[in-house]
């Protein structure tokens, strides 16, 4: 009898060590972009650190839910937007708008920081219905029907928002061009 | 494939791979330039998402993981203690439960003790004064304040291997056997028994046990009472 409780103990803990290692690849794997998402999700580097601090807590909690390691990209991606969207039904924060990104600049190498500043800012003026899909692009490297399926969208639509949203980018580059070429010439 | 529908498509995803698009801009220098600058855009805004992820962000998401399952394993442990503690509890209850079950039923003892002894006890003629009742009951430290009535017998006896004092004395029809036991816990103080054409009552008196034995259709409660009020026990 006490034998046999401490084997199914000794299998407990070996569970737990699993999951623990399960986990620990998972954060390592995807923390950066899973980070980045939200940074461009909610346009605020501290709110964007504490959901994600949220979506991987959830993810421990209930990481016996996912099956296929291979799907674990767009659980914790749902798990984010989840997330998210209950940081709404809190209380509404003030945030911080992208156009002038100075907190998201701040972390950039300074060679990336001066080529991109402007297309950042541009990116970041997106609204959101466009900037979603195109960062899960961008970011993530999915596909349309990807893309489609994480924001339970046609794909129609989806393409579409894709298109507007690299045109606004375009345009935007285009006329902050000639503005600038005004002011120097 | 149209001008339009060329460049709504490469819009959406400049990494598409429809062979329609491709065959496209093989055949177009204009449209590779297109592609090529779709592809910079790319790889531009590609550069510019990469926000910096501050160092301690995996250390944080790691820690707070294991913290949260320390606290689940904590209250898990609560959990096994509270069950621990009710199960140690029902076991304590029901161990009292069949102490008690099991408590030594005197009255039926006292009429075994009664019906073996026979005419022993029953048929003498004594006339015990009640100083001698009381020199006797001395020993477990209480008297009779008043008197009994005749009292044809009083003596040591053996009551299931506790020394007691057992008694003969009148009752209101015929004798009946009263006997005086130490108080103990594995003893049933307030039993009931009718057995071989006798009846006994059993009470608690304080510091000892009173069993009342008479013939079975007798008043017993009379002596009983009487006992009960007359009995003290010294502190």
């Amino acid at each position: 009898m006490f034998s046999r409780k401490q084997n199914s103990q000794a299998s407990v803990s070996s569970d737990m060590a699993n999951k623990q290692k399960r986990y620990e690849v998972l954060v390592l794997a995807l923390h950066t972009d899973i980070f980045r998402y939200a940074c461009w999700l909610v346009k605020n580097k501290t709110v964007a650190e504490d959901i994600v601090q949220e979506t991987f807590l959830r993810a421990w909690k209930s990481l016996d839910s996912l099956k296929d390691e291979k799907a674990a990209k767009s659980w914790l991606i749902t798990i984010l937007r989840r997330e998210n969207a209950r940081r709404f039904e809190r209380k509404q924060f003030d945030l911080v708008d992208i156009d002038d990104v100075s907190v998201i600049d701040d972390q950039l190498s300074n060679e990336v920081e001066i080529e991109h500043r402007e297309l950042r800012a541009v990116m970041g003026s997106l609204s959101e219905e466009y900037r979603e899909p195109l960062m899960l692009q961008i970011i993530f490297g999915y596909s349309g029907d990807e893309i489609a399926e994480q924001l339970d969208l046609n794909k129609n639509t989806v393409m579409t928002r894709l298109f507007r949203a690299r045109n606004q980018v375009k345009e935007a580059l285009e006329k902050a061009n000639d503005n600038r070429g005004r002011e120097n010439g | 494939m149209d001008e339009l529908e060329f460049r709504r498509t490469l819009y959406a995803d400049p990494n598409c791979n429809d062979e329609r698009i491709l065959a496209a801009i093989t055949d177009d220098p204009k449209k590779q330039e297109f592609h090529k600058e779709l592809k910079q855009l790319d790889r531009s805004m590609k550069l510019a998402s990469q926000v910096k992820v501050p160092d301690d962000l995996v250390h944080k998401l790691i820690l707070r993981q294991t913290m949260q399952s320390h606290r689940a394993s904590k209250v898990r442990n609560r959990i096994q203690l509270a069950m621990a503690a009710s199960v140690a509890f029902v076991v304590g209850v029901s161990f009292t439960m069949w102490q008690q079950y099991n408590l030594l039923n005197i009255a039926d003892q006292a009429i075994a003790h009664v019906y073996q002894e026979g005419s022993y006890a029953l048929e003498a003629q004594n006339n015990v004064s009640l100083q001698q009742v009381n020199a006797k009951l001395a020993q477990f430290g209480g008297e009779f304040t008043e008197e009994l009535g005749p009292v044809y017998y009083a003596n040591f006896c053996d009551f299931e291997n506790v020394r007691s004092l057992h008694m003969v004395m009148q009752g209101e029809n015929g004798k009946v056997s009263v006997f005086v036991i130490p108080h103990d816990d594995a003893h049933n103080a307030k039993s009931e028994a009718h057995a071989r054409g006798y009846q006994s009552q059993a009470m608690d008196a304080k510091r000892a046990s009173i069993v009342v034995v008479g013939e079975e259709g007798s008043n017993i409660q009379g002596v009983k009472e009487k006992l009960k009020r007359n009995i003290h026990f010294s502190a």
